[in-house]
């Protein structure tokens, strides 16, 4: 008796272990790497009968891994059309070899006439599914197809979508006249009544016959070329326009965005010369009040800068020029933040600062009494700016280089 | 029958997992979808409420001495009337085993593996479960004292990590939604996982040192309803409360916006390794008690022989408890919370009662002699 229990006591144990082998032995829903399309961009838009049209630019691992130089192309493109964007997507295993994995995705194309339809219900799926992660950028096809623009090869970086990524963070950084946008933040914009969204534009820059093609990167300037260009401005989910690039830099100061950027000036009323000042940082506050019943928008702006370039003669041992500097600075950036409200207000009436959302935080009774038709209210909503510029060094000359006369 | 016991500290670590375990990821939703930027308020409020319920747990625990409810309750209501409070105690742990089991079949199969089916990823945790279960409430403390480091780290590094993404504008204007929507989302909180500590009624028992017992399920109840708060809050500063509300699982929406430096990105398996982790335990805590009651209310002398054909029936239970994710979400806004506060707080409250008019009786019994 004593024996048989043993056995069982030891046997049920051996019988649980062996269960788990069962269950191990599968790996269910497994995804090996070479049974996946790595998908680095994806572009969609909308046909002429209104169904989607899909465009997926996946990465040919053998031809990134090489080490010696290949005439095949790095990215392969499949197309598909689909009532929905998921039978778009399902479509596409007729075409390509493999599955397409989107969790590596980089960058997300918007067909321009897509983007005036109303990009919501595109949206759904991307943010839905688990498959896709929220780090890729939302970008608009400006002046091309999204097919042309991801046949485009390009030069420097082997995969045209990190291209298109790595310049869309550093025109951010660097210049300020864009804005890398995100699905949620687009989404959670689109939602919001007291914001609306905007997105970055791609243009295509030479002609579209030679970017597909592997010669456009055998010389080093090669024909044709991805460029990042300034904002779209949306109104709910659709596209109104677009802002040029000093509306587009406004936009950045006002909400806070410009990291590093580059400001012009003439030295003086008349003549050639021209001092850039290099701006380095800069915060942006917007606070809401209200003045007899009407809100008040002010955005300050505290930004440090150095003098970067001086073509003309000055002294630049005298504080005063510096201040005189700064001063000019200020008027500049002042004016930038003001186009770029005087185009929201007046072209697009549209929201696109989130100065709703400020009033909101302040003033949540007035805004429950405006949500509804803030719109209306937005046009002739008056905005102070409040801008102080520290110019703090000027590199390492005392002088400008240039002599007088 | 079972005289193993917990330390203090170890009950107060089963305290803290149970609280995070499954509500890490529920909670966040529906009290962002009810207090908007102020849901983080009702976690606070939810959590201060909690107070009181741990001070009832601990009154009546004192009062029944040194027993469990099913225990306590045939003792005091006789034989019949007493399985039938004991019946609907355990028939209440039982269902929510079989949920909170659910809760982490619909969550892989949501998140991370959309093919597999729902029983396999149920029997494999459940195994693992049973396996814990058998080896008894000291092995469980113990080993919560182990992994509930981990859990903690993990949960410090994420938050670490989101201090870049965090935007305070999303918490304003504070107050905003008003004070009424506030306690009225905090109930969520209440329901989940709150009047579910009635469950360690089960098992306080078996906590060796009675004097800073109850200090530990305090201090238990503060440090969970904490990580709750700062879960939530986090979802909120993060992705703002729209988002939060629109995202079946915002915390781990959370994890895929850490971005350190351009390299470390993709951590969502952190907030995962925490889901597992601490509903391990929610569940190892559930199905030790339930086994246990039951063994109880049955006069069986070891509730291990109970494991295994329970498990069988909890994940049938499981898979037929609610047809789908929508039918859950209505079910834990508006039919939980009525049902948790039947079991969780009028059982309980109806257990004390008896108690006092028994003691009562006995002890004018006694003077009279």
């Amino acid at each position: 008796m004593k024996g048989i229990r043993y056995f069982w006591g030891k046997s049920r144990l051996i019988l649980i272990m062996f269960s788990y082998l069962i269950f191990l032995s599968g790996c269910w829903s497994s995804r090996e790497l070479d049974e996946l399309g790595i998908a680095v961009a994806l572009g969609i838009d909308k046909t002429e009968e209104g169904t989607y049209s899909l465009t997926v630019q996946i990465i040919n691992p053998s031809e990134i891994a090489a080490e010696k130089a290949t005439t095949r192309p790095p990215v392969t493109l499949y197309k598909a059309e689909g009532e929905t964007l998921f039978e778009a997507i399902r479509k596409m295993t007729k075409k390509a070899p493999r599955k397409i994995y989107f969790s590596q995705l980089r960058l997300l194309i918007l067909g321009q006439s897509l983007a005036e339809e109303g990009v919501l219900p595109a949206l759904d799926l991307l943010y839905r599914d688990a498959e896709f992660r929220t780090s890729f950028f939302m970008t608009i096809a400006k002046n091309a197809s999204v097919e042309d623009i991801l046949s485009v090869i390009t030069p420097y970086e082997k995969i045209p979508a990190n291209k298109i990524m790595d310049t869309i963070t550093a025109a951010q950084e660097n210049w300020a006249a864009t804005e890398g946008v995100y699905i949620d933040q687009v989404i959670s914009d689109i939602r919001s009544t007291g914001k609306s969204p905007v997105m970055t534009g791609i243009l295509l820059n030479g002609s579209e016959d030679t970017g597909n093609s592997i010669k456009n990167i055998e010389s080093p300037d090669a024909p044709t070329r991805l460029e990042i260009d300034h904002l779209s401005v949306f109104k709910d989910d659709r596209m109104l326009g677009w802002l040029n690039e000093a509306e587009s830099k406004g936009y950045n100061y006002i909400v806070g965005n410009v990291k590093n950027t580059l400001i012009n000036f003439p030295c003086k009323e008349e003549g050639s010369g021209k001092i850039g000042v290099e701006i380095l940082r800069s915060n942006a506050a917007i606070d809401a009040k209200l003045k007899k019943g009407k809100p008040v928008i002010s955005v300050e702006i505290e930004a440090e800068g150095n003098v970067g370039e001086v073509e003309c003669q000055i002294d630049l041992s005298k504080p005063e020029t510096l201040q005189m500097i700064e001063q000019k600075t200020e008027g500049d950036i002042k004016d930038k933040m003001q186009l770029s409200v005087k185009a929201a207000q007046e072209v697009y009436k549209s929201d696109i600062f989130g100065f709703g959302n400020a009033i909101n935080r302040k003033e949540p009774n007035y805004w429950k009494k405006v949500e509804k038709e803030w719109n209306a209210h937005f046009v002739e909503t008056d905005v102070e700016f409040d801008v102080k510029v520290n110019i703090r060094r000027k590199g390492t000359n005392v002088q400008p280089v240039q002599k007088e006369g | 029958m079972n005289n193993k016991t917990i330390s203090a500290r170890q009950f107060m670590y089963l305290v803290i997992l149970f609280l995070i375990g499954s509500s890490i990821l529920i909670i966040p939703g529906p009290l962002a979808a009810g207090a908007k930027q102020d849901g983080w308020i009702s976690a606070i409020l939810g959590t201060v409420i909690g107070i009181l319920l741990v001070h009832l747990y601990h009154k009546i625990s004192i009062t029944i001495g040194n027993k469990t409810f099913v225990e306590a309750a045939i003792d005091i209501f006789g034989n019949w009337f007493g399985r039938i409070i004991s019946f609907f105690h355990l028939s209440f742990i039982y269902i929510l085993a079989a949920l909170v089991l659910r809760n982490i079949g619909d969550f892989m199969t949501t998140q991370m593996m959309v093919e597999t089916p729902l029983q396999y990823t149920h029997i494999l945790f459940l195994l693992v479960v049973i396996l814990g279960a058998r080896l008894g409430i000291e092995t469980i403390g113990r080993s919560a004292e182990m992994f509930i480091t981990w859990m903690i780290i993990l949960l410090v590094f994420l938050f670490l990590s989101l201090t870049p993404q965090l935007d305070i504008n999303n918490l304003k204007p504070m107050f905003g939604s008003g004070l009424r929507s506030i306690t009225s989302t905090s109930l969520t909180v209440i329901g989940t996982p709150i009047l579910e500590m009635v469950i360690f009624l089960m098992i306080y028992p078996q906590v060796k040192e009675k004097s800073k017992a109850k200090h530990a399920w305090l201090i238990g109840l503060l440090i969970g309803g904490g990580f709750l708060t700062l879960i939530t809050l986090f979802s909120i500063l993060v992705l703002g409360s729209d988002l939060t509300a629109l995202n079946e699982y915002p915390i781990y929406e959370l994890a895929t916006k850490i971005n350190i430096a351009g390299f470390l990105e993709g951590l969502e398996i952190i907030v995962a390794i925490v889901w597992m982790l601490t509903i391990f335990f929610k569940l190892v805590i559930l199905y030790y008690a339930s086994s246990l009651g039951i063994a109880q209310f049955l006069k069986i002398d070891d509730y291990r022989i109970l494991l295994l054909p329970l498990g069988m029936g909890m994940v049938v239970l499981s898979i037929i408890a609610y047809p789908d994710v929508a039918y859950f979400e209505s079910f834990v806004n508006s039919t939980w919370l009525p049902y948790a506060t039947m079991h969780g707080f009028v059982l309980p409250l109806l257990l004390l009662i008896g108690a006092i008019i028994k003691k009562k009786k006995q002890e004018s019994g006694r003077s009279r002699k």
